[in-house]
């Protein structure tokens, strides 16, 4: 499953990908396809390089070589527009990163508006629609540091889907979290999922792997050591590594 | 002691004294609008990646840094002549003030575009903004509050500083102290009375700063003066 | 004709050193009473006594909010008002050592307010007296926070003392001014000027960027 033939193109190609910081190879050899519509969850230890991979898909990270190839166009490749290409793609950090100086509606409008050129107006309504949708409705004009962590997030979420993204890639979204808000921003993932929105997601909430998607990845040391459907790898994992993982992170 | 200190004379010399201090206060806001031009361009190269741009700028603020005001003063008062330049002392002291000030501006600015966390910088990345959208739209608007309370900071260094100009004969209002002082031999009365003109200024200011950083919602600046 | 100024400027070289020693001396001598100075004012500054608190405060912000200049002309000319002879080398000492206590106090009063309270109180619960706890638990932590500025305000101190060759002392901006009138290429001579200070203010400069670098490692600040 993770070895495509070279013909066939999914959404998200990796082939034979390596990165080093300095002396140190933080992607080892990664093959892996995305399908359309597809849900992979990432997971593995801190400095596996989970985020490291997705953060390669949108070119907040530079890879050093193999081949890389997002909705069929080539990363590094100088026919590829590189801004053209991230509208396509949503990104939520861990952090949410959202402009504090704007306003939630502002946050969703903002590349819209000055990227995508969309009318301001044509751009608000969406905003508005969009923030209702990820339950916000009456925040519309709350400034970041008005709104809990978990608010945050979904506004963030909303900034994404407000670009009309292919796909979305989630960078440990829950992990800032206070608990008791991690299951209002899974609730929201889980819509955006079930959509059809191709996504990646590294996250160690094994219940939403659980629900949504297609192919849990296990990564450990740079290069992904396991991959498979939720239930293989949550109820009979193949190696020592992620079965240590998984007895981590399921006694929490 | 002062137990001729003359009322009367103050105020004999007191349109003196409002001449003079109207004197500072516009040549210290013309010398600020300079340095505040001169800043964002030093600022500007030092952000730059190439190196190019870098090293004069790196260069020029080190080299502002590491000397005196007033021997860059001098510098320009008894150097621009030789190179043909003959201007008023006035405009000398300005440029001084400017060229000065600009390189402590640079910093200034430079920090708090630095300020702003690479999560922002991600963000509008991530959502397929141009540099120049990046910093319009996100950097800039957030840089711009941070750099406030510590530019007000160097208006009030300035306006202090306005005080070498003096030295080269401009009528500004520590002159009209030394004026008095050497007319009719009343220092106490001439730098007694500038004093509490600077510090009218200084006060001025520094509320300013107070106020803008609540303005801005920022903690209470740490003076920079 | 620039080689005449060259060998003209070459022969007022034991004149530059002598305004190179003094600026020096004029800075050592009043780093090192305004620092004792700064330090003693900063405690006292935070020390609980709201009166002594709000005195000190007032007077530094009365030497802030003026031109040294200003002060230099003060304490010149108008001490001797009050039956108090001064030569310009005294009066300069007072008013720099003056300058710098009143900026190291409040530099060294941030820093003791950087303190958490958490470790006045264990201080304070294991029985340290007064003077312990800020010897041992106070002082050593806030001098991270006040080592990068101190150092930043030496170097604004050595700057600082070219204003005192408007009261006639021979320093190094005043050796510029006397060279001027004989050598008349001003761009040269302040260069000169110029580069002696930047040869005792740079190495300063350089040493106040890596401790705030390394302040500010300590403190796991991120850099960018």
């Amino acid at each position: 499953m993770t070895n495509p033939s070279p013909t066939k193109t999914g959404m998200i190609d990796f082939r034979g990908v390596n990165k080093w910081f300095g002396a140190l190879n933080v992607l080892k050899d990664i093959t892996l396809s995305v399908e359309p519509r597809e849900v992979v969850v990432v997971c593995g230890p801190s400095g596996s390089g989970k985020s490291t991979l997705i953060r390669c898909i949108n070119g907040l990270e530079t890879i050093k070589d193999g081949d890389l190839i997002v909705d069929g166009q080539r990363l590094g490749d100088p026919a590829t527009n590189m801004a053209q290409l991230r509208t396509e793609i949503g990104f939520v950090f861990q952090s949410f990163n959202l402009y504090p100086h704007k306003t939630a509606l502002e946050n969703v409008t903002l590349a819209p508006i000055h990227v995508r050129k969309i009318p301001r107006a044509e751009a608000e309504q969406a905003g508005r629609d969009l923030l209702a949708k990820v339950g916000l409705a009456d925040k519309v004009n709350a400034y970041p540091s008005q709104l809990s962590g978990g608010q945050q997030q979904r506004v963030a979420i909303a900034r994404c889907l407000g670009m009309r993204p292919k796909i979305m890639l989630f960078d440990e979204p829950t992990s800032a979290l206070d608990p008791e808000m991690i299951s209002e921003v899974l609730d929201v993932m889980v819509a955006v999922a079930e959509e059809g929105m191709t996504m990646m997601v590294v996250t160690h909430e094994m219940g939403f792997a659980r629900k949504v998607a297609q192919r849990v990845v296990f990564m450990d040391a740079g290069a992904i050591v396991e991959s498979g459907t939720p239930e293989e790898f949550f109820s009979a994992p193949k190696t020592d590594r992620s079965r240590a993982f998984l007895s981590k992170i399921l006694r929490h | 002691m002062l137990e001729n200190f003359s009322f009367r004379t103050i105020i004999e010399y007191l349109p003196l004294f409002g001449q003079g201090l109207i004197t500072t206060v516009w040549l210290s806001a013309l010398s600020f609008a300079g340095a505040l031009a001169v800043g964002i361009v030093l600022a500007a190269m030092n952000l730059q990646r190439s190196q190019l741009f870098r090293i004069p700028a790196k260069a020029y603020i080190d080299a502002v840094r590491a000397t005196p005001l007033l021997a860059q003063l001098y510098f320009l008062y008894f150097g621009l002549p030789r190179l043909g330049f003959v201007l008023p002392e006035l405009v000398v002291g300005i440029l001084a003030l400017s060229l000065n000030s600009g390189a402590y501006i640079a910093e200034i600015i430079r920090a708090g575009i630095l300020s702003i966390p690479r999560g922002q910088v991600e963000a509008g990345v991530a959502s397929g903004m141009t540099y120049v959208q990046r910093m319009r739209l996100v950097i800039l608007p957030q840089a711009f509050k941070v750099t406030i309370p510590p530019l007000l900071g160097q208006a009030i260094v300035l306006v202090k500083d306005s005080a070498l100009l003096s030295l080269i004969s401009v009528s500004e209002l520590t002159r009209a102290g030394q004026l008095l002082a050497s007319d009719r031999f009343m220092p106490a009365e001439g730098f007694i009375t500038i004093a509490a003109f600077y510090l009218l200024l200084y006060y001025c200011l520094k509320g300013l700063a107070g106020l803008s950083s609540r303005w801005l919602g920022l903690q209470p600046a740490r003076s920079s003066t | 004709m620039i080689w005449q100024q060259l060998q003209s400027l070459a022969g007022s070289y034991p004149l530059a050193l002598r305004g190179l020693g003094m600026t020096v001396m004029l800075s050592l001598i009043s780093l090192v009473l305004g620092t004792a100075l700064g330090f003693g004012l900063g405690i006292l500054r935070t020390g609980g006594n709201r009166l002594i608190s709000s005195v000190i405060g007032a007077w530094v912000d009365l030497i802030r909010g003026t031109p040294f200049l200003v002060q230099i002309f003060l304490i010149f000319f108008i001490l001797p008002e009050f039956g108090i002879e001064l030569d310009a080398f005294t009066a300069g000492i007072i008013a720099l050592t003056n300058l710098a206590a009143c900026f190291i106090c409040e530099i060294v009063a941030a820093g003791i307010r950087s303190v958490p309270t958490g470790q006045v109180e264990a201080a304070l619960a294991s029985g340290l007296s007064r003077w312990q706890r800020m010897r041992q638990v106070v002082l050593p932590q806030a001098m991270r926070i006040v080592l990068p500025p101190l150092v930043g305000q030496y170097v604004l101190l050595i700057k600082d003392s070219s204003v005192v060759s408007a009261i006639g002392l021979t320093d190094l901006t005043r050796v510029g001014w006397l060279v001027v009138q004989r050598v008349p290429n001003g761009l040269l001579v302040f260069f000169l000027v110029g580069v002696g200070y930047f040869i005792v203010c740079y190495p300063l400069i350089m040493l106040a960027r890596r401790l705030e670098r390394r302040m500010g490692a300590a403190h796991g600040e991120v850099q960018l």
